[in-house]
């Protein structure tokens, strides 16, 4: 006797294909027998002819069987056994370096610099420590990766940036990246940021986070690339399938398109959830002072390992579960478990994050409320009508998920009218008059399909509904 | 020699991998991914990879790989896991990074992806299971599905002027400036599962060198689909798959 082998019968399945492969013909299935799953089983017969040759194990897919030899592998062929060490990365991380993006700059982080807001985000980007930026061009913020291109930040701090075949890829790219506990990002503009949604479900049932930024233009469809506001409900209710929220950080000028890339990634690992900052063509394109955030490393792999231990990077396997990001279940109950899990996070979110800046609501007969660049056009507004002593007072969202429904509450107590304008429809009107539930008159102005309004546009449509 | 002083650990020559778990795999009888996962398993532990491999699962019979293999997954958004993979290695150069694809994931829905990572030459290993046939929604109508094939889909068989014609990804692949290494294999025999295992292998340790992208194309059965019986349907595969699906190296620009 040679060789013996040893058959897992609870796990065989039975398909017989160790049958046709052993040369012997030493095994069959096991006659009017079943295991606990209701499969017959393989049985080896004459078990004194086995010789341990393998090959009834090497064609089970399952796994079930295990051969022993007489003196084991000393008589066996042993595949080629290696280390990583052996092998030759194209560069380590180490040669690659992780120096900061300008050493020189660190110290004069005052600075002020003149640029488009998309420029800001990709300078913002480098400084903060951003690992990957993923995207695919589109009018109006291609300025976004033309300018990481330029600035080449691989040869300085390591960032990656990639040229994706298309938004699917690239909001996919981000899926990878921020899995395994990159701070990665992407930008697009609102056709582009459509075709992402199915990512952006995915990423915020596998807690993953990411930073993705929409420099919005006018819709439906290919729309215009002039500035537009249509994607509000899309970004803040969700436009992919699923009870799930993403965190919208909506900028006003170019220093916050350059303050809001750490702030959102600093929300992002905060809470395991994609932001989105939601912009448009008027702050993408337009030029403007900014002071760039001070430099800072990207954060070693050990550091990651540390915040992000649920990152699937492979660090420390052998001492730990692996770890698996995944958004299929089977059992509804336990989907439900993690949806109520995400909802419970969310809720947190509403608590802590919101964020809003008034101006001049202290003694507001009536109020403007607006986000973004049409934020700008409404300060004109209230300037306007104040000086034609009319109490008016703006109220501009930060944070449009988690929307400041409280402070739109208590606004909307202490004044007469509300008027919401929007280069949309009509879009967070919904929100405040949701908010404010009934307690003031709620009125919409908007100008659509890319057409930016002049303050006195937003005049007349008050002072007739108001006035 | 009794089979009772046989059967001991220093004689065990072969065995479930370490790195395959106990977990039951869901699997039909005779399904040609149990014997790609125990070579995707034996290899990683073979060339000491566990703690730095990163493995991108499919949409398709194989979502579930990551329950069986103990290493870190990412399960991808359908066809997508070539795009997932292309940051992961990005961003992490020393990693060993891997996708598992079936034939309605990586042929068809994810064609964009497929093509542009191969031939960006992501360092990367895209593993390619093709049974003509999609396993997991029942049996229909695959990309790869050969011409007067029966599937769901096309109960009356696949025609060209209805459905079009088989495509062949791979042969595609192996023109593609991008790849260093492309292969179809097969694993329904004890010498083809050596030579998948070579395959990949060597497609895994082109991937650690940095160089090019690699595809490797396991021929496939899907008993359950093909409606026969699993040792029947290695019959049929080499009778009528082979012929449409060569078996070789395609290309190999390390060792051309």
């Amino acid at each position: 006797m040679q060789g013996a082998i040893e058959i897992n019968q609870e796990r065989c399945k039975g398909c017989r294909l160790c049958a046709v492969a052993c040369p012997l013909g030493l095994l069959d299935l096991a006659k009017r027998k079943v295991n606990r799953k209701g499969y017959p089983y393989v049985e080896q017969h004459d078990k004194e002819k086995c010789t341990g040759c393998t090959a009834c194990a090497i064609v089970c897919p399952d796994g079930c069987i295990s051969v022993y030899r007489e003196g084991g592998l000393r008589r066996a062929k042993v595949p080629q056994q290696t280390t990583p060490e052996v092998f030759q990365t194209a560069y380590t991380e180490s040669e690659k370096g992780n120096q900061l993006p300008h050493p020189e700059e660190a110290q004069s982080s005052q600075e002020v610099h003149l640029m488009k807001g998309n420029e800001a985000i990709a300078h913002a980007a480098i400084r903060c420590g951003c690992d990957g930026y993923f995207g695919y061009p589109i009018t109006p913020q291609s300025e976004i990766l033309e300018t990481l291109t330029q600035l080449k930040p691989w040869e300085t701090t390591g960032m990656v940036v990639l040229q994706a075949e298309s938004e699917v890829a690239a909001i996919n790219m981000l899926y990878g990246g921020g899995g395994s506990g990159k701070r990665v990002m992407t930008s697009s503009s609102s056709p582009g940021i459509a075709l992402m949604q199915e990512g952006i479900s995915y990423m915020t049932i596998t807690e993953i986070p990411t930073l993705i930024i929409n420099v919005q233009r006018g819709g439906p469809g290919l729309g215009t690339i002039q500035p537009s506001q249509s994607d509000y409900r899309q970004a803040t209710v969700g436009g992919g399938n699923g009870d799930y929220r993403v965190i919208v950080l909506a900028p006003w000028s170019v220093q916050e398109m350059a303050d809001f890339v750490d702030l959102g990634f600093e929300l992002a690992f905060k809470y395991r959830n994609p932001v989105m900052m939601l912009s448009d063509g008027v702050i993408g394109q337009m030029m403007e002072k900014v002071i760039l955030p001070t430099p800072k490393p990207r954060r070693t792999e050990e550091q990651i390992a540390k915040e992000c231990p649920w990152a699937t990077n492979g660090h420390g396997l052998k001492g730990r579960k692996p770890n698996i990001l995944t958004s299929l279940e089977m059992i509804p109950l336990e989907m439900e478990r993690r949806n109520l899990e995400m909802q419970k996070k969310y809720a947190q979110v509403e608590r802590d994050e919101v964020r809003y800046e008034s101006y001049q609501t202290e003694d507001a007969e009536y109020l403007i409320m607006a986000f973004g660049s049409i934020a700008r056009i409404s300060m004109e507004v209230v300037g306007i009508l104040r000086s034609k002593g009319i109490r008016i007072g703006l109220l501009r969202p930060i944070t449009l998920w988690p929307f400041p429904e409280k402070e739109v509450a208590r606004l909307g107590k202490q004044v007469k009218g509300i008027i919401v304008a929007e280069m949309n429809a009509g879009q967070m009107i919904d929100d405040v008059r949701k908010a404010v539930c009934g307690s003031t008159k709620v009125i919409h102005f908007g100008r659509l399909g890319g057409v930016v309004p002049e303050p006195n546009e937003i005049i007349s449509q008050f002072e007739q509904d108001f006035l | 020699m009794t089979r009772e002083d046989i059967i001991r650990p220093e004689n065990l020559v072969y065995g479930k991998p370490q790195l395959m778990n106990d977990v039951s795999m869901h699997y039909c009888p005779g399904c040609s991914h149990g014997v790609v996962h125990k070579l995707v398993a034996e290899i990683i532990a073979e060339m000491g990879m566990e703690e730095k491999t990163i493995g991108i699962c499919p949409v398709g019979c194989a979502v579930f790989a990551y329950r069986y293999i103990d290493i870190d997954w990412q399960e991808a958004a359908h066809g997508r896991a070539p795009a997932v993979a292309t940051a992961c290695k990005r961003l992490w150069d020393d990693r060993l990074v891997f996708t598992y694809q079936g034939d309605g994931d990586l042929a068809c829905i994810g064609t964009c992806e497929t093509i542009h990572t191969l031939n960006r030459g992501e360092k990367i290993t895209i593993i390619f299971i093709n049974n003509a046939i999609y396993g997991m929604t029942g049996g229909q109508m695959a990309p790869t599905t050969l011409m007067g094939m029966k599937t769901s889909t096309c109960p009356y068989g696949r025609e060209p002027q209805l459905h079009g014609y088989p495509l062949n990804i791979t042969d595609i692949a192996a023109s593609l400036e991008g790849t260093a290494f492309v292969s179809r294999q097969s694993v329904h025999t004890t010498s083809a599962i050596r030579k998948a295992k070579q395959a990949i292998r060597h497609a895994f340790e082109n991937s650690m060198n940095g160089i090019g992208s690699n595809l490797v194309e396991i021929v496939s059965t899907c008993s359950s689909g093909w409606k026969t019986s699993p040792v029947k349907a290695n019959e049929w595969m080499e009778e009528h798959m082979f012929e449409h699906y060569k078996i070789g190296d395609l290309k190999d620009t390390v060792h051309p």
